[in-house]
């Protein structure tokens, strides 16, 4: 997801469906994403950059999403990310990324009809550099997301249609320099202010006993912030913004299963035009009986 | 097992809490600069060598009237008026000017340059276009103001501040009317008053110099540095500190001094310095001194390296001799042992860059979208100003010793870059991680602009002198860290930067102001 990857990435695998797990049981997904772009926004300016060529983001996250009750679950995740250019000589990143927390609870749940509530937290984990954008494997803030979401899945053909939407607080963070550019002027400080963020997403899929499929689309979008001058690098001040549309299936026929998601950007504002696709395995047990 | 999801849900509730205070303050607090009485007026300072005026009095200021006169009266009294009932913004207004005028101005100006530094973007044919001085807001903007154009840019504002604040404290002391609220005490003031005569106004005297070099050094901010001129101006009578004929004496002598400072900056070579005609005439001659692979842009498409003639742009604190008698001796020819172990050094660097190595590759980066490491050292030199109390005419003087130093230390350093042509370590594969600026490696601008800035602190701030040193160190060092330097580049770079700011010292110690 370009730029996004930074906390998007993460944002995009997190629990966006209205899925528990059972009381007593766990299930632990290892998923590997890879997004790239080789066109971005910069600012309105959609281009190319020949000192970047393709700009890949790579990530390989540990997920468990745990049954506390059979309507309340704690999903927990860890990224490993790395990243690349094809072209030119800036130096790829790599490092643990932000563990994150969320609490899910289904608040109603009438005839198909549920309304959930989940709190998400997130800090970094590694002192990775958060302004040599692009190349940035994050932004090192601290997040804390309210979201709800709203699901009706017809009982007998398992035909389901979500809805969800998310507010993201973000810290500001330290940078290693002591002035920066932004807003159009210079702070004279190693404090960077970075924009809250929201998110907007709708789904529509079939969930099976054993399978599932669906198709999505999301709006991931800062609050406020400045654009990307014109020529120059990204910053953690900017307003980033992405329009995104993919599918997204799980076959789990028993403990071990598969999901598989791809994602590209149509649409964006200081934000790689990625295009992204994610495997991953899953597996599923009882903590107790 | 029941314990464990039980716990995990209180913990991360209340990590959720905590995470979430600590994300909601999104204010960024800044240090703030008061005013202060300087701790000397200097009021022998008329007597200082300027450095493009003749003497202090080479342009005249009319005598004020007198402070008994009713021309005088009535401007008290229109001061007095507008003193009262200040809104929010004016005393805000009152407060940032209050700061230091030669301080404000600076930082201005590296905002500018901050704004302006950015490299133009190639366009459909492959070509760079040259930003237009006289379409200023077109894209390329003009300015670029990479690291030579902002160390001159810099350089001449402070002189222009300097040569105008003599001229101002000869003309205070020459007239010695005093301050309106020393003349009137039921004036009400809202900055500190010293014993410095008030004719002409120093504070008008730096605005209109200021303004007057930024606007040609950038021209496409004219409206904004109006503005900021007449808010500074109208600031001094809402803090009641000067009468309106104190600001237009002032405002006529900085304008005056600024013009004919301007008329050096016109004939220095600075119109020639992007002469790319020149360039295989250097690279002829770099291959005659022994240089077997000569540097290469790395850029796609190939950029024409950074201002391949600043070297020849007139220098401040020496001669064009002395320019060629300081050039560092010849680096490391490619394929030699001494330049396979450099480029080793590099790699080993690459492959396990440290934490800390990363923070102080970042912390002296000063690239594009920054004020450039000119900048970086004129902050240093106006905060320590500040803090030391300076009046405005002794911060000037550090500020014009300092921008001197840094703009020879451009033009040396750029004359030896491209008598050298030497090629980065992106030639032979490195990466980096800070950006790799366009044109030859030998020697590193970092080490030529920190030494030359560093030397001339130490001098000025001697009990400030290890640190800064240091810095420089750091700031030569920082290049190897982001890889984009060899270690001989920096090396060298620091030693001719010292060098180079010894020579504003000299100027200093001779320029009659006993500091």
């Amino acid at each position: 997801m370009g730029f996004l990857c930074a906390y998007i990435n993460v944002q995009a695998q997190m629990p966006n469906d209205a899925i528990y797990m059972p009381k007593g049981t766990v299930c632990v997904g290892t998923m590997y994403t890879h997004s790239s772009w080789s066109q971005y926004w910069e600012n309105t300016l959609k281009r190319e950059n020949l000192n970047i060529g393709t700009h890949t983001t790579q990530s390989v996250m540990v997920m468990p999403a745990i049954g506390i009750t059979d309507r309340f679950n704690v999903i927990l995740s860890l990224p490993y990310v790395w990243t690349k250019t094809s072209a030119g000589n800036l130096m790829g990143q790599k490092g643990i990324q932000d563990f994150s927390a969320w609490l899910k609870v289904k608040a109603v749940n009438i005839k198909g009809f549920s309304v959930n509530g989940l709190l998400g937290a997130s800090i970094p984990v590694s002192k990775y550099v958060p302004d040599f954008l692009p190349m940035s494997i994050g932004l090192q803030c601290r997040v804390v997301t309210g979201r709800v979401l709203l699901n009706y899945t017809h009982p007998k053909t398992g035909l389901y249609v979500t809805a969800h939407g998310s507010y993201m607080w973000r810290s500001n963070i330290n940078v290693d320099r002591d002035a920066y550019q932004a807003d159009g002027r210079v702070y004279n400080t190693n404090e960077v202010r970075v924009p809250n963020a929201y998110d907007l997403g709708g789904r529509l899929g079939i969930l099976k006993q054993k399978w599932q499929t669906e198709v999505w689309a999301e709006r991931n979008s800062c609050v406020n912030g400045d654009n990307i001058r014109r020529n120059d690098m990204p910053f953690p001040t900017n307003n980033m913004q992405a329009t995104m549309v993919g599918w997204y299936g799980k076959f789990q026929p028993k403990a071990l299963g598969v999901n598989a998601r791809v994602g590209y950007v149509t649409n964006g504002l200081n934000a790689g035009q990625s295009t992204s696709y994610m495997v991953g395995v899953l597996y599923l047990f009882g903590v107790r009986k | 097992m029941k314990k464990f999801p039980t716990i995990l849900k209180y913990s991360s509730l209340a990590a959720a809490i905590v995470v979430g205070i600590a994300a909601c303050n999104k204010d960024i607090e800044e240090p703030q600069r008061v005013g202060y009485s300087p701790v000397s007026v200097d009021d022998k300072a008329g007597t200082w060598k300027t450095y493009i005026l003749a003497s202090s009095s080479e342009v005249a200021v009319p005598a004020p009237s007198a402070v008994t006169s009713t021309d005088y009266v009535a401007e008290l009294a229109t001061l007095k008026g507008l003193t009262t009932n200040l809104s929010q913004e004016q005393k805000e207004a009152v407060v940032y000017w209050g700061a230091g005028a030669v301080y404000r101005w600076n930082e201005i100006a590296r905002e500018l340059s901050a704004r302006y530094n950015i490299p133009p973007a190639s366009n459909a044919e492959g070509k760079y276009p040259v930003p237009d001085a006289a379409n200023p807001l077109a894209d390329p903007k003009f300015p670029f103001a990479n690291p030579p154009y902002t160390a001159r840019a810099l350089a001449y504002l402070s002189v222009a501040q300097y040569d105008a604040l003599v001229s101002a404290w000869n003309y205070k002391y020459k007239y010695k009317r005093s301050a309106p609220s020393k003349v009137d005490t039921s004036i009400p003031v809202a900055l500190p008053v010293s014993a410095l005569p008030a004719y002409p106004s120093e504070d008008a005297v730096i605005a209109a110099a200021s303004v007057t070099i930024l606007k040609a050094m950038f021209p496409g901010e004219v409206p904004y540095l109006e503005a900021k001129m007449k808010e500074h101006l109208a600031s001094r009578q809402w803090a009641g500190m000067n009468v309106t004929s104190d600001l237009t004496a002032g405002t006529d002598l900085g304008n005056a001094v600024a013009a004919k400072v301007m008329g050096r900056a016109k004939t220095d070579g600075m119109g020639a310095a992007n002469n790319q005609a020149l360039t295989a005439g250097m690279i002829e001659a770099a291959k005659t001194r022994g240089i077997k692979e000569p540097w290469l842009s790395q850029e796609a498409p190939l950029r024409p390296p950074m201002l391949p003639n600043y070297g020849a742009v007139a220098t401040w604190n020496f001669d064009k001799t002395t320019l060629a008698q300081i050039r560092p001796a010849m680096p490391y020819v490619v394929g030699s042992a001494e330049w396979q172990k450099e480029l080793d050094e590099l790699k080993a660097i690459q492959n396990k860059q440290t934490r800390e190595q990363a923070r102080i590759a970042n912390y002296w980066a000063d690239g594009a979208g920054s004020y450039t490491p000119p900048g970086h050292w004129h902050r240093a030199a106006a905060n320590a100003a500040n803090e030391a109390k300076f009046s405005e005419v002794r911060m000037a003087r550090t500020l014009a010793l300092l921008g001197t130093a840094e703009m020879d230390a451009g033009i040396a350093c750029w004359d030896t870059k491209y008598f050298y042509y030497t090629p980065r370590p992106q030639q032979f594969g490195l990466k980096t991680s800070v950006g790799l600026p366009n044109f030859p490696a030998y020697t590193s601008g970092h080490s030529t602009f920190s030494a030359a800035a560093a030397t001339v602190l130490a001098s000025i701030f001697p009990e400030q002198a290890d640190k800064f040193n240091a810095q420089a160190k750091e700031a030569s060092e920082s290049r190897i860290y982001g890889l984009i330097h060899y270690r001989v580049d920096c090396e060298m770079g620091l030693k001719h930067g010292k060098v180079i700011g010894d020579y504003a010292i000299a100027r200093g110690k001779a320029d009659g102001s006993g500091l």
